[in-house]
């Protein structure tokens, strides 16, 4: 049954394999290059040392590759590809082409058919998407290093161990809605919108509640006391000194400073004294608060995504030999 | 011993219809039977349900005594389900290999003698074969396997008239070869004449005919003659079609003794004509006595 | 080596047409003592026929002691033919005249009498075999 699985998805693994050895070698090729500019622009070097701030450095840096942004969006899209050509087609496929009554009346039972053909395809996955993330976190770390981002939305996606889990997830999202729906086109779509609200629903959910997050306050000028020590800034406000929230994010409106200072904000449209300015914001007592997750969660929120999604793919793989089993053709 | 097909009571119902209806039947081994109807009789829904493709909405199905939840049991099915799917893209050579990794039993002589008679290119694609040869490369499928029970769902349908004797000449070999009872379903019926035994016509989703045809065809005329009376002629059992004009009676009957009035005349029927006749009127039925099967049943549990 | 071949519409069951074809081929010379007869196996992959009606018709040829099966080996014409002797022909013969004068006589046609003959061959055959 293994070689049956081999032969009949033989074109997809190919193609799956080609496509990963083509994309980790251009990753190596780039790689190559990020990484020699990294440690000879001096910022690898900066950054090993405590104390020093480095954002001058590190900004040149990150600027000579900002058009590589897209290539995040496309990384996110491959465990989806996997869902949609490896696991819609699985089941769905051939119940449109009516091979279930040939594979089926074999001697081998639904269940190992199915069973052995997801095994196949899943290691295939796995070993795919591990080799990718791989080469991709390597590629990637001088950037991420340079941005501090290795905790941000997206970036967290990429690295690690979760994209593995991702994989698999979409591999038996796909599966199961081609049993489901036995139509292999509509069984993809299916796949492509399942996934995506569960990769989102999770990311944006539940992810900044894998553990209390907690929270950090300082002037409205200053930098944060935790820079640079790979946090995950969930959100942000401004205080004043009581505590009421201002505005989202780092800022204020200089209409309420006006009406909290008298006089500080000219009427006649320039720009107002500085001095003037910071005594006010210290009378309001302006704050920055962070709500974060310190960045030595980072692996362990890692491992929490990770079992949440490979949890989430077995529970599928189960429910679709079992349907496939109860349900008549 | 139990018998190839067994089924009681059996029922499927599909979302605005019923496929089968309270179909009881039981095929003996070592025929070759003809199962006929009309499209949507059941013929395929019964076969599915057999090889468990399908679970039945009430009622029993078992094929030599094994139902469909029995793992073993596929193994001494071989099915050939309607136009012969094969995958397409897999060569005839793939396709053997396909069957070896997935059966227990496997005759890969057989197998490749078979596809050498036939003259077919191991190499080739199934999707470039023609009909006829799809359907040979299926039977190969299914009798390398080795089945006690072959079920065939129309195998001849879209076959040209070569392709259907090439197909049945090598089905009667196999059949002389080994020890294989044979279900096929067709809706034609002249093609069926020459190799089946035993017949089952499947009408309205349930059974109308059972038995074997010899024992049919001796127990069925067609009396001719003038007169209206046809209540009680000595010697008839049961009349299955009547048709009259002004001064002329036709009834196919089923007859339990000689017709000694002379007035009838009484001639024999052949398969077509009998089979169309039970067709054509649904009350009709010609089954084995019930006592016979409970007996059957009896001494196969 | 005989070849058989079948006639679906004679109206004569395929067994019988086998024996018929048989018991001609041993008369006419294709088949002498001592020769084979296909197997059920090549009949059937032949004819495309069940192969229980070839064994039905061999099994015939052998009670008419026609031909003798070798098990494992096949199934052969046999040393001696048995065939009616001349008297038994010339007897039936003049019987038979005899029956046909009294049936003209009583008013019969000849498409009668061929009908009466017919249905009575096909109920004495069935007769006989069952």
């Amino acid at each position: 049954m293994i070689w049956v699985s081999w032969r009949q998805h033989r074109t997809q693994l190919l193609a799956g394999a080609a496509a990963a050895a083509i994309a980790t070698f251009a990753l190596y090729l780039t790689g190559m290059g990020i990484w020699s500019n990294f440690r000879g622009s001096g910022l690898a070097h900066c950054l090993t040392l405590p104390s020093t701030d480095c954002s001058d450095v590190a900004s040149l840096f990150s600027e000579r590759y900002t058009n590589l942004s897209f290539l995040v969006p496309l990384f996110l899209a491959v465990p989806a590809l996997i869902g949609i050509f490896w696991g819609a087609p699985l089941v769905a496929r051939e119940f449109e082409q009516g091979t279930q009554r040939l594979a089926w009346t074999q001697g081998v039972t639904r269940v190992r058919w199915a069973g052995t053909k997801v095994a196949v395809l899943g290691a295939a996955t796995v070993a795919i998407t591990s080799i990718l993330t791989y080469a991709l976190t390597w590629w990637s770390r001088p950037l991420v290093t340079a941005g501090d981002a290795r905790f941000q939305l997206g970036i967290f996606d990429l690295r690690g161990i979760v994209p593995v889990a991702y994989a698999t997830f979409a591999l038996a999202v796909g599966v199961f809605a081609g049993v489901l729906i036995r139509r292999t086109v509509p069984a993809m779509v299916a796949s492509i919108l399942a996934y995506a609200a569960v990769r989102a629903a999770v990311e944006f959910w539940l992810r900044p509640h894998f553990a209390r997050p907690l929270t950090i306050a300082y002037p409205i000028f200053a930098a944060s006391p935790r820079a640079r020590l790979g946090d995950w800034v969930v959100s942000q406000v401004t205080l004043d000194g009581s505590g009421h929230v201002l505005s989202h994010g780092a800022s204020f409106d200089l209409a309420m400073v006006g009406s909290r200072c008298p006089g500080v904000i000219p009427k006649d449209g320039s720009l107002p004294d500085k001095r003037a300015l910071q005594a006010c914001i210290e009378r309001i007592g302006l704050r920055v608060q962070d709500t974060y997750q310190p960045g030595t969660r980072f692996m362990t929120f890692q491992v929490i995504e990770f079992t949440i999604f490979l949890a989430l793919a077995a529970a599928l793989i189960a429910a679709s030999l079992y349907v496939l089993r109860r349900r008549s053709g | 011993m139990s018998a190839a097909l067994v089924a009681t009571g059996l029922s499927k119902r599909y979302r605005r219809h019923w496929g089968l209806r309270e179909c009881t039947l039981e095929i003996p081994q070592g025929r070759v039977a003809a199962l006929v109807g009309p499209n949507g009789a059941g013929k395929t829904t019964l076969l599915h349900l057999a090889t468990g493709l399908l679970r039945p909405t009430s009622g029993v199905v078992s094929v030599l005594g094994r139902t469909p939840d029995d793992p073993e049991v596929l193994h001494e099915i071989g099915f050939v389900a309607q136009d012969a799917p094969l995958y397409r893209s897999f060569s005839v050579r793939d396709l053997l290999e396909f069957g070896r990794r997935t059966n227990a039993r496997w005759d890969v002589d057989l197998a490749t003698d078979r596809i050498e008679r036939l003259g077919l290119d191991p190499g080739q694609r199934a999707g470039t074969l023609s009909g006829g040869q799809r359907a040979q490369v299926a039977l190969t499928l299914a009798l390398a396997k080795r089945p006690r029970v072959l079920l065939l769902d129309e195998p001849l349908a879209s076959l040209d008239p070569l392709a259907r004797r090439e197909f049945l000449q090598s089905l009667m070999e196999s059949v002389a070869d080994s020890d294989l009872s044979v279900v096929l379903s067709s809706h034609l019926i002249t093609d069926l004449e020459r190799v089946c035994d035993y017949l089952v016509v499947l009408s309205s989703a349930r059974t109308q005919v059972a038995g074997v045809i010899d024992d049919l065809l001796a127990t069925h005329r067609v009396l001719v003659g003038p007169g209206r009376d046809v209540e009680r002629i000595a010697g008839v059992a049961e009349i299955v079609r009547t048709s009259r004009t002004e001064r002329q009676t036709t009834i196919l009957a089923r007859v339990d003794g000689p017709i000694a009035d002379p007035s009838w005349s009484a001639d024999p029927v052949d398969l077509e004509e009998l089979v169309l006749a039970y067709l054509g009127a649904p009350d009709a039925s010609a089954l084995p006595p019930p006592s016979l099967a409970r007996a059957r049943a009896e001494v196969s549990r | 080596m005989i070849e058989f071949r079948l006639d679906p519409r004679s109206g004569v069951a395929t067994y019988l047409q086998i024996v018929h074809q048989v018991r001609h081929a041993a008369r006419v010379g294709i088949l002498r003592p001592g020769d084979q007869l296909p197997t059920v196996k090549e009949v059937v992959g032949s004819l495309a026929i069940n192969p229980n009606t070839v064994l039905k018709a061999y099994k015939e040829l052998e009670h008419e002691g026609l031909v003798e099966g070798r098990p494992g080996v096949g199934t052969f014409v046999r040393e001696t033919v048995k065939a009616p002797p001349p008297e038994t022909h010339a007897g039936l013969r003049r019987s038979l005249d005899r029956w046909l004068r009294n049936a003209f006589d009583a008013g019969l046609e000849e498409e009668d009498v061929r009908a009466l003959f017919e249905t009575s061959v096909r109920d004495q055959a069935t007769e006989t075999v069952a």
